[in-house]
């Protein structure tokens, strides 16, 4: 035998493997995953009106998103060189794959009208999503700003108002609402077709924002369930085996997080490219 | 069986139900479009990027069906 030590390391591995399972786990634990999506108020505030406004975690994680959008903003466009250092780099392979591979690939007229909103939108949703998986030091549960259908509902509530907008402005309010249906169909076949359209502007609100807020919801409820899998079993064995595997899904949620920010922003400007060039 | 446990048994046996088979269209129909669209990349590669923005589009559209089923799991074990 060429090398005798690797038997021993696997053989003290294996042991080590089986002392864990045998081992009997920690303290019984509650978990109980429902308690994660409760609002937790960290500081307390008279609501105005129909609003409460109360500070909560996802304010919090919102706040650190939009600080973190304002400052890499700011010092980016203060400290622009002709020849870029590694910073400023990296921002611009941002706001290429903003412009070049996001608006520019999709819409046809009104880019350089709608590329901040759209690449705004873009920044932001990848800012907040990734502060996401940083977990604060205060409050007991954790909830993130994209993870919340609130602040989904109101980015897709944007993007609803301004493909329309748009729309309007471009090709004035009878001639957009006419091309909603085409022209050439037997005038009951139309309006059926126009009533459609309708219901399926609307639905893109509820799409828009459903996806973004569950696929957050998802990659958090996956994480609080191994984590809770290690405490429901009890043993050293599958809690360390959890712990490799939530390693990976926290990788596989760093490219959710970006993917999730792309979508968003590449709908939004498919919805307003069409509202500007309507084909039919 | 009371009539307690017998809707929270339907409660959770449905949220189950709905993120299992809510997941299987999604799965075939993102499992044909990355196939084709990684076909059409190997076919013409010089539109690989083009291919890879649209699929990405399909990507979003797609699987918002499969979270549309986890939404209302969710709702199934939580709110209902």
């Amino acid at each position: 035998m060429k090398h005798p030590w690797r038997w021993i390391v696997g053989l003290l591995v294996l042991a080590f493997l089986i002392l864990l399972a045998v081992l009997p786990g920690g303290a019984k634990e509650e978990f109980e995953v429902a308690s994660e999506f409760q609002r937790e108020v960290l500081i307390k505030l008279p609501s105005i009106g129909p609003f409460d406004m109360s500070v909560t975690k996802t304010v919090a994680y919102l706040w650190i998103s939009v600080a973190i959008v304002v400052v890499i903003a700011i010092i980016v466009s203060r400290t622009l060189k002709v020849h870029p250092g590694r910073f400023q780099y990296s921002m611009e392979v941002i706001y290429e794959l903003a412009r070049d591979g996001i608006v520019g690939s999709v819409m046809k007229s009104g880019k350089a009208t709608w590329f901040p909103y759209i690449g705004g939108v873009f920044v932001f949703i990848l800012v907040s999503n990734l502060v996401g998986l940083f977990p604060l030091p205060f409050g007991e549960h954790h909830q993130v700003a994209t993870a919340n259908l609130n602040v989904t509902l109101m980015l897709a509530f944007f993007t609803f108002v301004f493909t329309h907008y748009a729309g309007v402005r471009k090709n004035g309010a009878v001639h957009y609402m006419r091309a909603w249906a085409p022209a050439g169909a037997p005038p009951v076949l139309k309006q059926m077709i126009w009533f459609i359209h309708v219901v399926s502007e609307i639905f893109r609100l509820v799409s828009l924002s459903v996806r973004l807020f569950a696929n957050m919801v998802a990659g958090h409820a996956i994480f609080a369930v191994f984590f809770a899998m290690a405490l429901i079993f009890q043993s050293y064995l599958v809690g360390l085996a959890l712990q490799g595997a939530s390693v990976l899904i926290y990788m596989f949620e760093l490219f959710v997080a970006f993917i999730q920010a792309f979508i968003f922003a590449i709908l939004s400007a498919v919805y307003i490219g069409g509202a500007l060039d309507q084909d039919h | 069986m009371d009539a307690e446990a017998a809707k929270e048994l339907g409660k959770l046996l449905g949220a189950g139900l709905s993120m299992g088979l809510g997941a299987v269209g999604p799965g075939v129909g993102l499992g044909i479009m990355i196939g084709k669209a990684l076909e059409s990349i190997a076919r013409q590669p010089e539109v690989a990027g083009d291919v890879r923005t649209n699929m990405f589009i399909g990507i979003g559209v797609t699987e918002a069906v499969a979270l549309y089923a986890f939404v209302v799991a969710l709702i199934l074990i939580f709110v209902a």
